[in-house]
């Protein structure tokens, strides 16, 4: 258990790295004063002091007053950032610190640091206009990479899977000639143009798998699937063009019934127990487990940001799974009577109705309000309280973007059945009487 | 045979004048070189104003056409005046100055030429509007080349009873004209993978002498030496080598044959579970399909239980308009069944309680036989009784050929799915024409890319050339005016007219057969419609209908699960060839399959 959980804050804590990217990336500075500072595992305090104490020393010299003032400004919090600390942490050490422009304009101070969930291995002291969060990033998809090639009579797929991240490199389509699009009495050269093209088709398939998946003479997946209605799969896979070394890295050859990317999911469901250590798929288990409580009506699941929070609320959710890029913020207000309310919209919807929806009820003043935050960031810091796990989804997978877009995205699974009044009210007569 | 008295629909697609379309064009190209001296230039001119002058009564086109064909120009004078008035008031702007060119030079021409009869013909087409046959009653004289105005007039008040006559004639010309030869009919075999749905095929197609005995000899000696005996007639349809070696059909095998009373073409789907798409594309171009279930110890149950293909195809075939079906129990011969009555009654109670609940009417639509393909028993010679005493039905063949086919719409706008496109010496596309009439030198339409093409040549399954593609025939159309690389199967070659409906979006009735948990919006799935295959996306679910009564829920539902019927908005992609089912049924049903399983069947309700 105590594996899972760590399991399950180690998502968390990637989400929360995931969010801190986004924003650093978005941010800009003025002149070139924004200090990146990443110190990998076993690397000394001092030194890096010592080194930015050069710095200083060599950024006094900047001519323009304004830049020389912000770069030693950064430096010096980093600095500070950095006495925090007697040595570097266990994972590494990761500083940014600068002054950022925000939306409206104004000069803000981000000093942050952390320690990274796992090592990171780079060591990097930069300044620029902006943060430099590559390696952070490359920290997020280490993730082992799966290849999958998916080849029917109509076309070659070519994709990878990593993390909780699929995509696809490039797919084509061919044109191989049916089984009776001969004409009569030349048969056996039809046959023959037929086996040509069949030939070519796999020699294409070969190739641009060899473009794919080998960059710098090596391969860059840590294991192949092909797919493939027909025999077109096994075809490639016993090929001579077929490169070897992408062929000893075969995992898995399985049937689908189409190409394209409908045969990309099939693919990954069907070498599901083959990828099972990867995020996507245990996303798309968590969502499907998910789903068969609905299926069967057990009464112990939720849905929406109204009743989810009254399960937690109960302390009936085990498992809240949320939308990695739900869009809902937490609003907490505070009324004339002095008592807090919280609203959970979306921003649009908060911006919408002239921010009606701040309004008292009773009295139509505007409340005061107490604070303002992302309802995932809330749920991120709050949801130990509740003891409930958190879970993080993408709308990758076909379940995922299922559960996105048919659920609101976000919703829980509970320890036991919870009547929601919403669910209650009109089960009289929901059908219409025509 | 029967008769075509215009059908409803007719009238809808009649508005569009610029177009003779198709139908109504077919009878009249071969007629009328035959029987009368006008150029055919002007006769089309003629139907074009035809056409123009009422939009309503277009059902009666073929035999204007007639009329202007025989007739002297005068007549054709006649049926021009009377579209310029009515072209001037009701019909849209291109078709007036279509007809209003055409009509300069020949109405010139009436008028020097016969002035008596110009009057005729203006008192005839006074009544115009309340009484679209008057230029019909000018027709009868197609018989004569003297013209009276005394008779017309006379004509003119039983013009009614003429018309009906004129339909009659009119129809048994294009009828005779398109079935000159035995009608057309397209069977599937389908069943589980070994039920013996090829050798059946290939066994009828050696019976009826579609593949010459030294051939099939070849292949039973060469099956022989590949070490299963057993395959060689199904080699006639699996002509792949793979398929051969494997001895499992992977695309639709295709071969025509002809008994005494008809043609017929065989399409013979594979049973595999991973070549079901394939499947699908074949079921939507026959007309009855023949469930090959075996009735070997084991096989029948592996056949029937969830998963197995046996209901699969069953249930695909429903959804793909397959109305009729056959259930040839195969493998009677076997040495665990050995024409056991108890055995078939087995397969086939369980089997018809099951296609009962698909929606087949078990004693019209379904009909039973014992048959041993590998033998030949039942399918051209009914069983002998000392073999199989407990049945006395009749065998395959006998059933085909009586049974009765559906009216066929030859009077719609020319549609045909595209199931097959390849290049020889020009563009090839090949499929089954699912409404109308084309005949050569016709313009259509490719849509959804909307490429004007010619009709060059019309191939039967037999490769013969034949001049008309009727609805219902599988044809192979040579075109031109489109690179074979810009057709895409799952196109549908359609009348310039009348081109059919593409869309992206559109509202579907559902019914979910099979689904392991639940699915929401957002879902997506691969869609088979005729033969197109694409992939779509639940935008939304509107309403879930009651079970008992249908009725639409208020709310939108949540998720929709197994056995729920919902009204959804689906989305495609690509631009897709729809109608509405109500509309036109074979493009309008759908089948959504996912992860190599049938999910859901449905129709299309609206097209947004």
């Amino acid at each position: 258990m105590a594996g899972q959980d760590n399991e399950a804050e180690k998502n968390i804590e990637i989400w929360k790295i995931k969010k801190l990217i986004k924003s650093l990336e978005a941010a800009r500075g003025n002149g070139t004063s924004m200090i990146s500072l990443i110190l990998p595992p076993k690397s000394q305090i001092s030194q890096a002091a010592r080194m930015l104490a050069d710095e200083y020393g060599t950024a006094s010299n900047i001519k323009s007053r304004v830049n020389r003032l912000s770069v030693l400004g950064a430096i010096t919090s980093t600095q500070q950032r950095l006495k925090l600390y007697n040595k570097v942490p266990p994972n590494g050490l990761v500083v940014y610190c600068g002054e950022i422009i925000t939306d409206e304009g104004k000069e803000r101070k981000i000093n942050i640091d952390f320690e990274p969930f796992k090592p990171i291995n780079t060591s990097l002291y930069l300044c620029d206009n902006k943060f430099h969060t590559e390696a952070l990033s490359e920290l997020l998809e280490s993730d082992a990479k799966f290849g999958f090639i998916v080849m029917d009579g109509n076309g070659a797929l070519f994709g990878t899977l990593s993390g909780n991240t699929r995509e696809i490199l490039t797919k084509f389509t061919v044109d191989l000639p049916k089984k009776h699009g001969r004409g009569g009495q030349s048969s056996v050269r039809f046959a023959r143009l037929r086996e040509e093209k069949r030939h070519n088709y796999v020699r294409k398939v070969a190739e641009v798998a060899t473009q794919c998946f080998i960059t710098a003479d090596k391969v860059n997946v840590a294991g192949l699937v092909l797919a493939g209605s027909a025999d077109f799969k096994n075809e490639l896979n016993g090929s001579d063009l077929f490169d070897p070394r992408l062929q000893s890295k075969v995992m898995k050859i399985v049937d689908v019934s189409y190409g394209g990317e409908n045969g990309f999911n099939q693919a990954i469901e069907l070498s599901a127990e083959t990828l099972s250590n990867v995020k996507f798929i245990q996303e798309k288990k968590l969502i499907l487990s998910y789903f068969d409580q609905i299926a069967q009506d057990t009464g112990r699941f939720c849905y929406g940001v109204e009743d989810t929070l009254k399960a937690l609320d109960l302390g009936a959710c085990e498992t809240i799974i949320v939308y990695e890029s739900l869009d809902v913020m937490r609003y907490v207000l505070k009324n004339s009577a002095g008592e807090e309310v919280v609203i959970n919209c979306t921003k649009e919807q908060a911006a919408a109705d002239n921010r009606a929806i701040f309004q008292d009820k009773d009295t139509g003043s505007e409340m005061e309000m107490v604070s303002e935050q992302s309802l995932l960031e809330w749920l991120a810091e709050h949801y130990k309280d509740y003891g409930a796990q958190l879970e993080f989804v993408t709308d990758k997978s076909s379940e995922g973007a299922q559960f996105v877009r048919g659920f609101g995205g976000i919703g829980a699974l509970l320890r036991y059945k919870v009547n929601f009044e919403q669910l209650v009210d009109e089960s009289d007569d929901e059908y219409f009487d025509d | 045979m029967p008769q075509y008295s215009m059908p409803p629909q007719q009238q809808q697609y009649s508005g569009n004048p610029y177009m003779n379309y198709a139908p109504s064009a077919a009878p009249v190209a071969p007629v009328a070189p035959a029987k009368q001296e006008k150029p055919p230039m002007t006769l089309e001119e003629f139907t074009k104003q035809q056409a123009a002058a009422k939009p309503k009564p277009v059902a009666k086109a073929p035999m204007k056409l007639k009329a202007g064909g025989s007739g002297v120009s005068i007549k054709i004078g006649s049926g021009k005046s009377k579209s310029v008035s009515i072209g001037g008031t009701k019909s849209a702007a291109k078709p007036a100055t279509l007809s209003a060119t055409s009509e300069t030079e020949t109405s010139q021409t009436a008028q020097t030429s016969a002035p008596t009869a110009t009057d005729a013909s203006s008192q005839s087409s006074t009544p115009v509007d309340s009484k679209p046959p008057t230029p019909v009653n000018n027709a009868p004289a197609k018989s004569q080349t003297t013209d009276s105005p005394a008779e017309s007039a006379a004509e003119v008040v039983n013009a009614d009873q003429v018309v009906t006559q004129q339909a009659a004639d009119v129809d048994e010309a294009l009828l005779e004209e398109l079935y000159n030869e035995k009608d057309h009919l397209s069977i599937i075999f389908m069943g589980h993978v070994d039920a013996g749905k090829s050798t059946m095929g290939g066994n009828i197609l050696l019976q009826t002498g579609a593949v010459d005995k030294r051939t099939m000899e070849k292949y039973q000696k060469e099956a022989k030496d590949s070490g299963n005996e057993s395959w060689w007639l199904s080699w006639a349809l699996d002509t792949d080598k793979d398929e051969r070696d494997k001895g499992k059909t992977v695309e639709v095998g295709r071969a025509p044959f002809e008994t005494e009373k008809r043609r017929y073409t065989i399409l013979d789907a594979p049973g595999h579970k991973a070549y079901v798409p394939n499947m699908i594309a074949g079921a939507a171009q026959a007309d009855i399909g023949i469930l090959v279930i075996s009735a070997r110890r084991g096989e029948y149950e592996t056949g029937f239980e969830r998963g197995g293909q046996t209901r699969e195809h069953a249930m695909l075939a429903k959804s793909q308009g397959i109305d009729r079906l056959v259930i040839a129990v195969n493998k009677m011969d076997d040495i665990t069944v050995e024409w056991s009555k108890e055995r078939y009654d087995e397969c086939t109670t369980k089997l018809l309680n099951f296609l009962k609940s698909l929606g087949y009417n078990k004693s019209t639509d379904i009909t039973c036989m014992p048959v041993s393909a590998q033998t030949g028993y039942g399918l051209l010679e009914r069983v002998p009784t000392d073999v199989c005493p407990w049945y006395n039905g009749p065998c395959l063949l006998e059933f085909l050929d009586n049974v009765s086919l559906t009216d066929r719409k030859l009077r719609g706008p020319f549609m045909m799915p595209i199931s097959e496109r390849r290049r020889d010496i020009g563009t090839i596309v090949e499929g089954k024409v699912e409404s109308g009439v084309a005949k050569k030198g016709d313009s259509l339409l490719v849509m959804p890319n909307k490429v004007q093409v010619e009709l060059l040549t019309i191939y039967s399954e037999t490769e013969a050339e034949i001049n008309n593609a009727a609805c219902g025939e599988q044809v192979k159309l040579r075109i031109k005016g489109i690179e074979e690389e810009d057709v895409q199967i799952g196109f549908v070659l359609c009348s310039l007219a009348n081109p059919v409906h593409t869309v992206t979006k559109f509202e579907a009735q559902i019914s979910f057969i099979d689904l392991k948990s639940i699915i929401t919006a957002g879902y997506s799935c691969m869609m088979h419609v005729h033969t197109a295959i694409e992939e779509v996306v639940f935008a939304e679910l509107l309403h879930k209908l009651e079970p008992s009564t249908g009725r639409k829920s208020k709310k939108p539902p949540q998720f929709a699960k197994q056995g729920m019927r919902v009204i959804a908005v689906l989305q495609t992609t690509q631009n897709v060839c729809l109608e509405p089912f109500s509309e036109h049924k074979q493009l309008g049903r759908f089948t959504l399959r996912d992860q190599g399983m049938t999910i859901a069947i449905g129709k299309v309700t609206k097209l947004l």
